[in-house]
């Protein structure tokens, strides 16, 4: 899959927060998305994963304009993660259990990407209860469980120990390899930025700029 | 003047004894109180959860204005609802045919009716402060609108539970909807409140303090729920 942009504005009352004339995600890759402040890195993430179908302009997911069956097959994980009020296991159990996965498949996924992630010890905790660190590996656990297509990071490791950082970079990274999914990723961290991703879209002011 | 206490402690002892002689009318009363309101709470929640928490997800035009109309009704009199049901089931009624006026069947439409709006209202705000958030994180992770509502539904459903057992004390504590649409009738329609009620009228206060005390002790236990369960977390 590839995404395309073209004549992308978005306005919040009158103003223009996005100006995006065109731009593509190519398959394959780990797109970084830097800017500062207010530039408009979380709306643009909003509008591809349809959480906000408010804007001008035409997005198409290969050749095809973004629908609610494209929208299944991307995930977003957002800045402060929402989890589930039940055991983390749970959280990272929902996504297959929806997709009607089989009992047995989907304990085998959810314990591996767990060991994986190195989260085991969180298993029966309430999501509601855990630190942001926490809340952020879950979450991330929780969107790759179900292995999407295009996986949409905004700021995915902004609360989290060094120790941890690679590790989830690290998965990251295998998610693109392994499974062929696409990264977008939101940072303020241009070394993380230089270590994971392929190519870097720089946003200034709702543009595009390079 | 002299207060004469004497009635009032002669009253308390015979209501003891009903109490604790199981007495069968007592008892059929007690039981169809807690039938007729259990029955028109759970009826109303079935409906009322899962539309209210769509309606407070949902953005739609005059979404103020259903707000306000829906709050108002919340407090809407029992008498009222009484009277409105009985004109729709009374013999020349539209509903008339079904001969449901003077039944328990009756009196539960009647409470479901009442405790409506405020089911719906409760679950609508609910849903509309703490909804949205729930709703994002569904459909980022690909659940379709019937997921997100029962995810909405399981992840708020301590205060829900507080809802439902809220909307339920005001059905077993209302007095004007089944009297009007039960009538009282002896061994078939009589609940608590209404033959308090009555018998508060008749001067006969043994019974109408058994049965006090009776209402009481299930408030008492509807709190200790609704605060066990909103302690939980
Ligand atoms: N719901 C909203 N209503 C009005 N303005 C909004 C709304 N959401 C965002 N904005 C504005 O849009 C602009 C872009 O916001 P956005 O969240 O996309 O920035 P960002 O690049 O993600 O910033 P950060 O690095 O701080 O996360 C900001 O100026 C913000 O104030
Ligand atoms: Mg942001």
């Amino acid at each position: 899959m590839e995404i395309n942009i073209a004549g992308l504005k978005k306005y919040y009352s009158e103003k223009i927060i996005l100006d995006i004339n065109y731009l593509c995600i190519e398959k394959g890759t780990v797109t970084g998305l830097i800017g500062p402040n207010g530039s408009g890195k979380t709306t643009l993430l909003k509008i591809i994963s349809g959480l906000d179908k408010d804007f001008i302009g035409t997005i198409k997911y290969d050749s095809e304009l973004l629908n609610e069956d494209i929208y299944k097959k991307m995930t977003l994980v957002t800045q402060k993660p929402y989890l589930f009020r039940r055991k983390a296991y749970e959280n990272i159990e929902y996504p297959l259990k929806i997709r009607e996965t089989d009992k047995r498949i989907r304990k085998q996924k959810v314990e591996e990407i767990m060991k994986r992630f190195e989260i085991g010890d969180l298993r029966d905790k309430k999501g509601h209860l855990l630190s942001g660190g926490e809340s952020q590996k879950v979450s991330l656990a929780r969107a790759l469980v179900f292995e999407p297509e295009l996986l949409l990071l905004d700021e995915p490791t902004s609360n989290i120990d060094p120790e941890s950082m690679k590790i989830m970079e690290r998965e990251i990274l295998r998610f693109n390899k392994e499974i062929k999914g696409t990264v977008l990723i939101v940072t303020h961290n241009i070394e993380q930025a230089r270590r994971v991703c392929n190519n870097i879209i720089h946003l200034e002011c709702g543009k595009v700029v390079y | 003047m002299v207060i004469d206490i004497d009635y009032i402690i002669e009253g308390f002892k015979e209501a003891i004894q009903l109490l604790i002689g199981f007495d069968r009318e007592i008892y059929g009363i007690v039981f169809l109180s807690l039938f007729v309101s259990t029955s028109a709470t759970i009826i109303s929640s079935l409906i009322c959860i899962p539309f209210g928490i769509h309606l407070g997800i949902k953005n739609f035009k005059g979404k103020k204005a259903f707000s306000r109309l829906l709050y108002t009704f919340m407090s809407i009199p029992s008498v009222v609802v009484g009277l409105v049901v009985a004109i729709m089931l009374s013999r020349r009624g539209p509903l008339g045919t079904f001969d449901l006026m003077y039944t328990p069947k009756a009196m539960i439409i009647a409470q479901a009716l009442l405790v409506t709006p405020l089911i719906l209202g409760l679950t609508y705000s609910l849903s509309k402060n703490r909804g949205k958030e729930i709703e994002k994180v569904g459909t980022t992770l690909g659940a379709n609108k019937f997921d997100i509502i029962i995810l909405i539904i399981k992840e708020l459903k301590v205060d829900l539970m507080v809802n439902v057992v809220t909307s339920f004390s005001r059905a077993i504590s209302e007095v004007g909807a089944v009297m009007i649409v039960g009538g009282n009738i002896k061994n078939r329609t009589r609940v608590m409140t209404t033959t308090i009620s009555m018998m508060n009228s008749m001067g006969d206060y043994s019974m109408a303090i058994a049965l006090g005390l009776v209402l009481l002790i299930i408030s008492f236990i509807i709190n200790s729920v609704i605060y066990s369960y909103s302690g939980e977390d």
